[in-house]
């Protein structure tokens, strides 16, 4: 295991500069600039500008000024918020996604996995099919439909729960339950089908028939080994939600990074692009190193060494 | 497979989990636990919309940083209701040599949050701060008036103490510009030239902004900001125009219109304006307008206009563009866009100098046709294929929607429609503007001269490319005359020439602030601007 979690670090540092030059020159290729307004500016003004910020000098150059300083961890300026560096926008931003992320990850595997759960071994009844109408509807509906229905009926019809804002405890509920609601749908789709696959199996029909109780054979046998599948979807879906959701924090006026995904890029402030992309990259490859540990856990014939 | 599990025990899981999750908001709503909300005197809160990129008001040129910066400091002069100047950190000034110069007279009793006094050699530092090109001020432009201002912001002079300001001592700062402009003091009421304080900037770096490190001398001072959720300003009891009403304003950044909307609904928000006024909510209250005092709107000094290249057939021909301005019922646009927008025939808006109103008349399809027929494009025939360039906004398609309409019926000419997302549309305006397109313009400052100046040859936001000698030189003279009437005249005659004799451009309308202020609210006042200021404004219980 601990080879295994050397290796994944030494890929991971080829892969992010490799991701870090490709955001960083496809952000340079789109049209429009940081500066561009509605207003012109002045062309001694836009000179002084990129001057400051080194725009002015030739792409090879702003590469290697951009790498001396990531080496160091300094993930540059923003162009949009003046005198606030990237690193200090998102150790704001990257505590309040987790927050959130972490709520809605463990609402949705807690809701998601019986869900599915009780839709295996009810399946081709009506409970099978309200589960699977629930699950449907949550894959279906937008966030901010979500959202906007939630906040209706929570915070402005009933109001027991805040509208929006992030000020207690209580403002994490919509916004977790809101996120939570796509990936709660699609790991109870896949955990009903995944132990679908495992009921067929012998062992299974065994242990049934030798006398173990319902609950342990779904515990000790069968939801084990269903949930190798379920695992490996854990991995990009954790980075996902935990990043944030641009739709979510938009909604909500929650001060997260998902935000970040979608307005530093139209308002071409190329190192929070870069940032963030290099956030999203590292928190993937860390979840999915755990998954990777994850199916050693689960079935010890599956070697890590081998991964 | 499945039937071997047991049926019962699932069946009973799901009971009991259902009728605990009833029970759970059952409890909720009926035992008071609510979510209870309510105001607090002396706290204003309000949504500012988004996350202001600074609050050093050397670098701002957002609106949202303008908001706060404005409530926290004041300049030499400062913004009546009626956007008129008066007297702020100078008590008094003198004009002379024929306008070129100002003498200010700084008040001793104006302090910094600190306690100590603002002086002269604080915008001696601020302006030279401005103008230093290591700074890339966005807006030092705004002092290019001031003489040796342009070649020190260009860097080809780097002897700061020839700039045409100076501290004579702590109570005197002193002004030669290049040339007469009468719109100077407004200058002196925008953020930009606000004072700064040099230990405190040299101290902190770009830090310096930052709460407990900031320090101001208007109403009210910088106690918190989260950034991207809230920004609260406390009141500065140092003030020298009295200390605030209000204790406290809290500033949310809700970047969702309808978000914003219900959390003044709820009364989460004391004050809400356009940017968390959706527009279907909009016209409810405008209908309703009589009957809900909390329904308030102003008319801004912002021009929503097409814009011809004029290099680009067909409208290189001022016939071809003179059509397109008679075919467009702007009254009919105002109508679409629901805002109360008001339609204008001319650039300046009101309540400006050299206002002209409303012309009824402008609207005559006849006449157009007859311009469209006198160009070679009688009834529409022949018209080559054009395109609209518009920026990917809804408001914007409706109005261009509704314009592509009026001059299908009553033109038979058929144009394009093409969008794109905002920075490439800024880019392609400025690199390669289309034949047509639509813009908008807003002033900086309560003067004609933003608007006229827009359009003068060299002006790199003249994206018509259209460029006249005796246009420069009308806005040119007007610019520089000191007596007002005559300036009026000056404008009313470039405004004609521009609008009605060479149509490079074809002004629709001008946009409107709408809001809603909750009834413990008192003394807020709206103006043309769209500034904000809180020092009068008080929260009851």
């Amino acid at each position: 295991m601990f080879r295994l979690v050397v290796r994944r670090i030494l890929l991971m540092l080829p892969l992010l500069w490799l991701i870090a030059t490709a955001t960083f020159l496809l952000m340079r290729l789109l049209p429009g600039g940081p500066f561009d307004a509605e207003k012109n500016l002045p062309p001694e003004i836009m000179a002084n500008l990129k001057a400051k910020y080194h725009l002015d000098r030739p792409l090879l150059e702003q590469y290697g000024y951009y790498l001396q300083r990531l080496v160091k961890g300094d993930l540059g300026m923003s162009y949009k918020y003046l005198d606030r560096s990237v690193n200090d926008i998102l150790s704001n931003a990257f505590p309040v996604s987790l927050v959130l992320g972490t709520v809605a990850l463990i609402l949705a595997i807690s809701v998601g996995m019986p869900l599915g759960v009780v839709a295996a071994t009810r399946r081709g009844t009506i409970v099978d099919a309200l589960c699977m109408a629930v699950s449907t509807i949550g894959v279906s509906l937008p966030g901010f439909v979500m959202g906007a229905l939630l906040i209706f009926v929570f915070g402005i019809w009933l109001k027991i729960l805040p509208v929006a804002l992030w000020e207690s405890g209580w403002h994490i509920i919509l916004p977790a339950i809101t996120l939570a609601c796509g990936p709660t749908a699609y790991i109870a789709r896949l955990t009903r089908v995944s132990i679908l696959q495992v009921f067929e199996m012998d062992w299974v029909r065994t242990a049934r028939i030798k006398g173990q109780s319902y609950q342990q054979t779904i515990i000790k046998h069968v939801l084990r080994n269903a949930l190798i599948p379920i695992v490996t979807v854990f991995g990009p879906l954790t980075a996902i939600i935990i990043t944030g959701s641009f739709v979510v924090e938009y909604i909500y006026a929650i001060p997260g990074m998902g935000r970040f995904f979608v307005t530093a890029v139209s308002n071409r402030d190329y190192d929070l692009v870069v940032g963030t992309t290099l956030i999203f990259a590292v928190l993937l490859i860390v979840a999915n190193t755990l998954v990777d540990i994850a199916y050693h856990m689960l079935d010890p014939r599956i070697q890590v060494d081998t991964l | 497979m499945w039937q071997i599990m047991s049926k019962g025990s699932t069946n009973s899981y799901l009971l009991v989990f259902a009728l605990l999750s009833t029970l759970g908001i059952t409890w909720l709503v009926f035992a008071g636990i609510r979510h209870k909300v309510t105001h607090e005197a002396g706290t204003l809160r309000l949504n500012l919309g988004a996350e202001p990129p600074s609050l050093d008001w050397a670098k701002a040129t957002d609106a949202t940083s303008f908001d706060v910066v404005s409530n926290i400091m004041v300049g030499l002069t400062a913004y009546t209701p009626n956007l008129s100047c008066a007297p702020a950190c100078a008590g008094s000034w003198e004009i002379s040599d024929k306008g070129r110069s100002y003498l200010f007279h700084i008040r001793p009793n104006v302090l910094w949050s600190d306690g100590k006094a603002v002086t002269a050699y604080d915008f001696e530092y601020a302006w030279r701060r401005l103008l230093d090109p290591k700074t890339a001020g966005p807006y030092a432009f705004f002092l290019y008036d001031v003489e040796n201002a342009f070649e020190f912001n260009q860097g080809k002079l780097v002897d700061a103490s020839k700039l045409g300001f100076k501290a004579i001592d702590a109570r005197t700062f002193i002004v030669h510009l290049r040339r007469p402009a009468a719109y100077f003091l407004y200058l002196t009421a925008f953020s930009p030239t606000f004072p700064q304080r040099q230990d405190i900037i040299e101290r902190y770096g770009d830090r310096w902004t930052e709460p407990g490190n900031l320090v101001s001398n208007g109403p009210f001072v910088l106690k918190q900001w989260q950034h991207e959720y809230k920004i609260e300003l406390e009141q500065n009891p140092l003030y020298f125009g009295g200390t605030p009403l209000l204790k406290k304003i809290k500033m949310f950044m809700v970047p969702e219109q309808s978000t914003a909307f219900a959390l003044y609904e709820n009364n989460e928000l004391d004050f809400i304006d356009n940017r968390s006024f959706p527009t279907s909510e909009v016209e409810l209250y405008r209908k309703m307008n009589q009957h809900c005092p909390q329904y308030h709107e102003t008319s801004l000094l912002r021009v929503n206009y097409l814009g011809f290249n004029v290099h680009k057939p067909p409208f290189d021909s001022i016939a071809v563009r003179k059509a397109i301005s008679m075919a467009v019922d702007r009254q009919r646009l105002c109508r679409i866009l629901r805002h109360g927008e008001k339609p204008i025939s001319y650039l300046i808006p009101k309540p400006l100098l050299g206002f002209s109103p409303f012309d009824e008349n402008l609207f005559n399809p006849a006449m157009a046709r007859k311009f469209l027929a006198s160009a070679g494009y009688p009834d529409g025939k022949n018209f080559p294929d054009v395109y609209l360039l518009y920026p990917h906004r809804e408001d914007t398609r409706l109005l261009v929607e509704a314009i592509q309409d009026e001059l299908k019926r009553n033109l038979n000419i058929h144009i394009d429609l093409v969008n794109q997302e905002w920075q490439v549309y800024l880019q392609t305006l400025r690199n390669n503007s289309p034949p047509i397109y639509r813009s908008a313009w807003g002033a900086d400052y309560p003067d004609p001269e933003t608007f006229m100046n827009l359009f003068t040859s060299h002006n790199g936001n003249n994206n018509t490319h259209w460029a006249n000698s005796a246009y420069d030189q009308m806005v040119s003279k007007a610019a520089c005359e000191i007596n007002s009437a005559t300036r009026a005249q000056l404008y009313k005659k470039a405004d004609y020439f521009l609008c009605n004799q060479e149509v490079p451009i074809v002004p629709l309308n001008t946009a409107v602030q709408n809001v809603l202020i909750k009834p413990w609210v008192s003394g807020i006042e709206l103006n043309a601007l769209d500034l904000q200021f809180y020092s009068n404004v008080s929260v009851g219980d």
